[in-house]
């Protein structure tokens, strides 16, 4: 192992790496938002007392859950342009794609949380004569939340990484951009592991804070 | 003397041919019940009997295969009632406690009339800290469930059903979760309840408070009543002979 490491071809392009970052952190925002909403959705769809609901939610989570994100994106990318005769640019197939994924992760955390607030609480909801939507929004979302948020956690940093398989797509993002300078350059070795260590930087923190999460919100309870 | 009022006033519950199944389970077989205004009633049986079932009957947590409910008057069996607002008149504490434990004390007790009867917020609270007064807790106003004892969080219970004006409490084993010093402070909220001329269900095991503070005592085994009557006459002669095995089980019961 004698290989001659040459940063300094990466420090020549660090703008033009770094101008993916942007859009790794801006796709991984908005696929949270967006999937954080229709998974709320999908959740409660998937407790409903509605037959008609609940399956179409279930399969939905079961789905996403158990096909591989690249499948997805590529999925978003050919068919449904052709079946919903929709074109999409590359970052909104990517924010399309990865919403649909976080949403049914998030529909389970979300289940979970719901479900794991012990029925005395809806007993003694139901019978001070709340109404279900009344009981959800006072008593069960509430409890519920501190429950969800370290898996929340976990979801965004591992979506967060997500991200840079939407490079096969041609996003200019993180990866993609590393690619590019990889092949042009003809310095993979320096390019990714420098892009490894800009993954790592932005994301310690992240996990770290996650970490923080479950110990505040188990010491709570 | 306890009987002629009973049978004079309209009865505030009315219980007619209530049957609940669990599947294949006959829990509940034809029970007949009728409560009068301010009458506290003590519902007493082995476990399994079906008392507990019957208790969340009447507020429909446990819906009702068949059988008729009324309370003051009003039906609240069948698909057309309207649930919630049916609740809002029938109190009840649990065996469990189940306070919100995100809310301090008084927020327990505003939460009914806050989210249910749409109270102002200086009303609910007014009546809060009066009823946390009265279940003794005036000094716990705004702690949380998780710093009170078993005790005082089911005193709170208490004061939380009542903040919604109920006509009728039904109380489920309420003591049993509780540690046997505690037990006392619920009951003495309890009997003060009582003295107030609230009419309350009470499926307890605790035979002193039947003894002392119930007006009638209602005995459950295998889904049906089969003895009634006045606490001395329950507690001292029980004419059926399962009665004075379940009373000797328990220690209690004259001789």
């Amino acid at each position: 192992m004698n290989y001659e490491w040459e940063f300094d071809v990466v420090w020549e392009n660090f703008p033009f790496l770094l101008s993916g970052v942007g859009t790794t952190v801006g796709l991984a925002i908005l696929s949270m938002l967006a999937g954080g909403v229709l998974g709320m959705a999908v959740a409660l769809a998937r407790i409903s007392r509605l037959r008609i609901l609940r399956v179409p939610a279930y399969c939905y989570t079961e789905l996403f859950r158990t096909t591989p994100i690249v499948v997805q994106i590529m999925w978003v990318y050919w068919v449904l342009p052709i079946l919903a005769g929709v074109t999409l640019s590359g970052f909104q197939t990517g924010l399309v794609a990865l919403s649909l994924n976080v949403a049914a992760f998030m529909a389970e955390i979300y289940r979970a949380g719901i479900m794991s607030i012990n029925r005395g609480q809806t007993e003694a909801s139901l019978a001070l004569g709340m109404t279900s939507s009344q009981m959800m929004r006072r008593i069960i979302i509430p409890q519920a939340i501190t429950r969800m948020i370290p898996p929340m956690g976990t979801m965004w940093v591992s979506l967060f990484k997500d991200t840079a398989i939407i490079s096969a797509i041609g996003v200019t993002e993180l990866m993609f951009q590393a690619q590019y300078l990889a092949v042009d350059t003809y310095r993979p070795v320096e390019i990714f592991t420098i892009t490894a260590v800009i993954y790592f930087v932005i994301t310690y923190p992240q996990s770290l804070g996650v970490n923080f999460l479950y110990k505040k919100f188990r010491t709570q309870e | 003397m306890e009987e002629t009022t009973t049978a004079t006033t309209t009865p505030i519950v009315r219980v007619e041919a209530l049957n609940k199944k669990f599947g294949e389970l006959h829990v509940l077989k034809d029970v007949d019940m009728q409560v009068a205004p301010g009458e506290v009633v003590a519902i007493i049986g082995p476990s399994g009997s079906g008392k507990s079932t019957f208790l969340r009957c009447l507020n429909r947590l446990e819906e009702p295969t068949s059988g008729q409910i009324y309370v003051d008057q009003e039906e609240i069996t069948g698909d057309a009632v309207d649930l919630p607002k049916v609740r809002r008149n029938i109190g009840m504490i649990f065996q469990h406690l189940n306070l919100f434990p995100h809310m301090t004390a008084i927020d327990n007790v505003m939460e009914g009339p806050r989210t249910v009867l749409k109270s102002s917020r200086s009303k609910a609270r007014e009546a809060a800290v009066q009823l946390l007064d009265k279940v003794g807790l005036l000094d716990k106003i705004d702690v949380k469930p998780a710093q009170l004892s078993g005790g005082q969080q089911q005193r709170v219970a208490i004061a939380r059903a009542l903040a919604m004006q109920p006509k009728v409490m039904l109380f489920d084993e309420v003591t049993s979760a509780l540690d046997p010093e505690l037990v006392g402070e619920v009951l003495s909220t309890m009997k003060q309840l009582a003295d107030d001329g609230m009419t309350m269900l009470v499926v307890t095991h605790e035979m002193s408070f039947g003894e002392k503070v119930a007006d009638r005592v209602v005995m459950f085994d295998e889904g049906i009543i089969i003895e009634e009557g006045a606490p001395e006459q329950i507690f001292s002669r029980a004419s059926n002979e399962r009665t004075q095995r379940f009373l000797s089980q328990l220690h209690w019961g004259g001789t």
